[in-house]
């Protein structure tokens, strides 16, 4: 009997893939612990709570770098097909770690201007960062539903957050609702692909028809059959109803605008990459037999949603919902650069340098956003920056650089992700798509530099007043200057980040 | 008389376009979320009916994730539609429209 139970532990033992997600694992408990902090905590040092989030999550950043450099980069797959870990999934941990840590940031500036509870804003951060580590890691559908559903129903939750404003309840309501649609529209994809491949009538047909690697097996040789290709655009259509693009992109505004800033931070960088990396591993796995049928489907989608974007954001006063159809558009680029790695395969890279200087430009203007905003964060509209540069230069210019990288102007990073990407569509011979591409960005720079003029260089109608409020403490000062800093590296030397091998 | 696997994909489909046109036709939020769960139940029935057919366990146990991603969507939707009544006394998507003016 003794000697049964040895043996099962030792059987156990051999088996135990546990350190495979340690990163995930720490978050999660990291999350629970914060819970249990505000509990046994006296009053006066709740604020103890957020640099716990704060500090934690680094701490978990230096695990997994940890864990990288011990020698588990390589590929692997772990708990029999559930997860593959490959180099992207490595880097998008420490992306969503990274942007997890900002989001936190923000939330404590929000949450100083609000009476609301606290300490649950930070646990459901940090449960979704580690629910989109596992989503860009998931290897069955089965765990991509379940990471998803993680990550979007938190979400909901965060959406609603501030409980008290009718703007914030009913961008959670909308989101709510379509974002339940989509999910349904993706899981009936997911169950016409799983009924295709599990048929014994057809050649290739598999048992365990939910695994990424079997279903790319049957789609190759089944690619003609209706059932895969409706379930295959099933698919895609609920993943582009997460990324905003085109035809699913209702949403966006409303959401973006009602949402607690750093929530909209949060959906604008995380959750859009997660839902890259997730289509590009779709694409180039299971659905590569389908690509034929796919890629000018892709490609209408992207050019729609690139101008559709840029031309809706052009008209916009509410710089929350600018920051959204803005968002569209750059969802478009990506998706071009999505289309690109089906035949060039460093194109992966270039979309993930990409979603960095997104990253890094993208909450450098959500934090001077946090910081100006009044109690009511839903109202927050182009006319508040006037004079803004004149009465807070440092803000100003942490603007001016944000802006100008989501623009993609020389010196700054988005002009490189952008560069990359054209690069590689050139280089995939999507000569039509660049070309969109371009028009795009032209117009972007319209409405981009229209806010910078507002800060700049609007008539001093009013007397300046140079007053104190608003300008931040120095470590909100010192976060800003870090990411204009590493915005202004990754420009001049795109080798800083090595992403592209 | 046995029923066959067609029989059950055709009532799963039309389940799921069902649900369907009630998100995308109905006002009231209480009765789009009626159709939001009739969606998800097509689906059940149909991962359950290829299931069945195709002799694999896989679309069960799937099954079971999706019920219970199901409750918690409803739990955290019944509250925000709570808390939206108890300042806008309305539950009717088209008088909801404070964000897209």
């Amino acid at each position: 009997m003794n000697e049964l139970l040895i043996e099962f532990l030792r059987g156990f033992t051999a088996t135990n893939e546990w350190a495979a997600i340690l990163p995930e694992i720490a978050l999660g408990v990291l999350a629970l612990s914060l819970l249990i902090a505000e509990m046994v905590l006296p009053n006066k040092h709740q604020s103890l709570v957020p640099r716990l989030a704060i500090w934690g999550q680094l701490g978990v950043l230096l695990l997994a770098a940890g864990a990288v450099s011990a020698g588990l980069s390589s590929e692997r797959v772990a708990f029999s097909g559930m997860i593959l870990q490959t180099d992207i999934t490595h880097m998008m941990r420490a992306f969503f770690l990274l942007s997890s840590i900002l989001v936190c940031y923000l939330g404590q500036i929000y949450l100083s201007k609000q009476n609301l509870p606290r300490t649950e804003f930070y646990a459901l951060v940090l449960i979704i960062s580690a629910a989109l580590m596992l989503l860009v890691q998931s290897h069955n559908f089965v765990m991509f539903f379940v990471a998803l559903e993680t990550v979007t129903v938190a979400f909901y939750v965060l959406v609603a957050y501030c409980r008290t404003s009718q703007f914030s309840l009913e961008a959670g309501l909308k989101y709510l609702i379509l974002g339940a649609m989509s999910s349904a529209i993706l899981l009936f994809g997911i169950v016409l692909l799983y009924g295709a491949a599990g048929n014994p009538g057809l050649v290739a047909s598999s048992t365990d028809a939910l695994n990424y690697s079997e279903l790319t097996n049957f789609v190759l040789l089944n690619a003609d059959n209706a059932i895969v290709r409706v379930g295959a655009l099933l698919v895609i259509a609920g993943i582009f109803f997460k990324i905003g693009a085109f035809p699913f992109q209702i949403w966006v505004p409303d959401v973006y605008q009602g949402a607690p800033t750093p929530v909209t931070a949060y959906l604008a960088v995380a959750s859009k990459a997660a839902g890259f990396i997730v289509l590009m591993q779709l694409l180039r796995g299971p659905f590569i037999g389908l690509s034929d049928f796919l890629v000018p489907v892709l490609s209408v989608i992207a050019a729609a949603t690139i101008l559709f974007g840029n031309v809706a954001a052009v008209t916009q006063r509410n710089v929350k919902r600018l920051m959204g159809l803005s968002g569209i558009a750059h969802a478009g680029y990506l998706l071009v650069g999505v289309i690109a790695s089906l035949s060039v395969s460093w194109a992966v890279y270039a979309v993930i340098f990409y979603l960095v200087t997104y990253l890094l430009a993208s909450f450098a203007v959500f934090g001077v956003m946090g910081l100006v905003a009044g109690s009511d964060d839903a109202y927050q509209e182009l006319d508040q920056y006037e004079n803004f540069a004149r009465k807070h230069p440092f803000l100003g210019g942490v603007l001016a650089c944000g802006l100008g990288s989501l623009a993609g102007i020389p010196p700054l990073g988005g002009f490189i992700g952008k560069l990359f990407l054209f690069v590689a569509a050139f280089q995939a011979g999507l000569y039509g798509l660049l070309g969109v591409s371009i028009i795009g960005v032209v117009i972007s720079i319209y409405y981009y530099f229209g806010w910078i003029r507002e800060s700049y260089f609007s008539e001093p109608s009013r007397e300046v007043q140079t007053d104190a409020s608003g300008a931040g403490s120095p470590s909100d000062r010192f976060l800003l200057g870090t990411l204009v800093f590493a915005t202004v590296i990754i420009g001049v030397l795109p080798a800083a980040l090595p992403i592209i091998p | 008389m046995t029923v066959g696997l067609n029989a059950f994909i055709l009532v799963a489909g039309l389940l799921f376009a069902i649900g369907l046109l009630g998100v995308i036709l109905r006002k009231n939020t209480l009765v789009l979320y009626m159709s939001l769960e009739l969606m998800l139940n097509a689906v059940n029935l149909a991962l359950v009916a290829f299931s069945r057919y195709n002799g694999s366990m896989d679309g069960n146990l799937f099954v079971f994730f999706i019920i219970t991603v199901a409750a918690a969507e409803v739990a955290i939707g019944l509250a925000i539609i709570v808390a939206l009544f108890r300042l806008r006394q309305t539950v009717m998507v088209d008088q909801l429209t404070a964000l897209s003016r």
